[in-house]
């Protein structure tokens, strides 16, 4: 079994211009192993990272946007992934880091883990490129693959939590209106049909 | 009541590429009016909290936006509202069908309580808002859309009746 931090890591290695919005626990992770100005941590409100990296990957549609969701922040929205499907950005990357608990409030489980399967929701939300990783070597090989290939992509990584990492709380303000600057520079750019 | 052709129009003068929108009964013949504007990107929610995330993410791409949804639907979006736009003082026009508007008459057997809590809901939140029941009240789309862009937070027009 991997760890989230091993898949996070693999991550952050192959990772160039793309932007990352990580969620809860996940985003805690990330931001101990990634410095890059197009990290979002989507600490706000619970459930929101998948609709939020949506709206990025609808107005940049020539950028990569990947999304680093909880699972327990998945279930809090599972509407959205119907919402991706209809949408149809074909540059949207979703991740799931499943633990199986709520790892940021002492790790409760969830409801229902071990009987349910995200892969599975997501294709019968309509999602056609859909994936589950337990082992990190696979994960590993595919992750070019999954930052190119036409979206929306959806990947269900199932990891043992661990140590969570403690990192300063962001300032969002500064955080949004940083990203936000730095992708009206790619903006400039002719925007594919 | 306010026309749909004459909504359309006003979100489309402040400039709005994307409506961020689930149907809801004030606003049922707004849809062929927003089908029929080909360069206007409509995306559909499934639960309105969504339409506050997206709103957050097409505002950070750059694009400019608004939200269409009910009153009911904006007090499902509540901790959206507040984690999504309030404390990141994301500039958000938000166009709410206020159900139930019409039927807060006194002497009234049964006013709906959606309609009841609208108001002091977006006072708690701090959010300021328009109402919009006739032709008229359409300039205040444009008014809250320069406030939103402003005070960079979230400003309401409550859409009274349904649109024609």
């Amino acid at each position: 079994m991997m760890t989230r931090r091993e898949c996070l890591q693999a991550l952050a290695e192959s990772r160039t211009d793309e932007v990352v919005l990580g969620a809860m626990t996940a985003s805690r992770e990330w931001a101990s192993l990634s410095h890059h100005g197009l990290d979002m941590p989507v600490m706000g409100a619970m459930g929101q990272a998948p609709d939020i990296g949506l709206g990025i990957a609808l107005a940049q549609p020539e950028r990569r946007v990947v999304v680093l969701n909880g699972d327990g922040s998945m279930l809090m929205n599972l509407g959205s992934l119907v919402t991706i499907v209809n949408a149809a950005p074909k540059n949207l990357t979703l991740m799931i880091v499943q633990n199986g608990v709520y790892e940021i409030t002492g790790g409760q489980p969830l409801p229902g883990i071990g009987r349910f399967s995200f892969a599975a929701l997501a294709r019968a939300a309509g999602f056609l490129q859909v994936h589950e990783y337990e082992e990190l070597s696979a994960f590993q090989a595919d992750i070019p693959a999954l930052l190119k290939e036409e979206g929306p992509v959806f990947a269900n990584l199932v990891v043992q939590g661990g140590p969570m990492p403690q990192t300063p709380r962001a300032d969002m303000v500064e955080v949004t209106t940083r990203i936000r600057s730095i992708l009206a520079g790619q903006s400039a750019r002719p925007v594919a049909q | 009541m306010a026309r749909a052709q004459a909504v359309h129009d006003e979100l489309r003068k402040c400039g709005i590429e994307y409506l961020v929108w689930l149907p809801d009964s004030e606003t049922r013949s707004m849809y062929d009016v927003l089908m029929a504007d080909k360069d206007l990107n409509l995306v559909q929610v499934c639960r309105e909290d969504e339409a506050i995330g997206v709103h957050l993410g097409l505002y950070l791409g750059g694009r400019e936006a608004a939200v269409l949804i009910q009153n009911t639907g904006m007090m499902n979006a509540v901790d959206a509202l507040r984690g999504s736009a309030l404390s990141l003082q994301i500039p958000l026009l938000l166009l709410v069908g206020y159900r139930g508007y019409h039927g807060m008459v006194e002497g009234a057997a049964t006013v709906d309580s959606a309609a009841v809590y609208t108001e002091p809901l977006l006072k708690g939140l701090g959010i300021p808002y328009y109402i919009m029941d006739s032709d008229d009240d359409v300039p205040r789309i444009s008014e809250a859309y320069r406030q939103s862009r402003a005070d960079s937070g979230p400003v309401a027009v409550l859409v009274g009746k349904e649109y024609d």
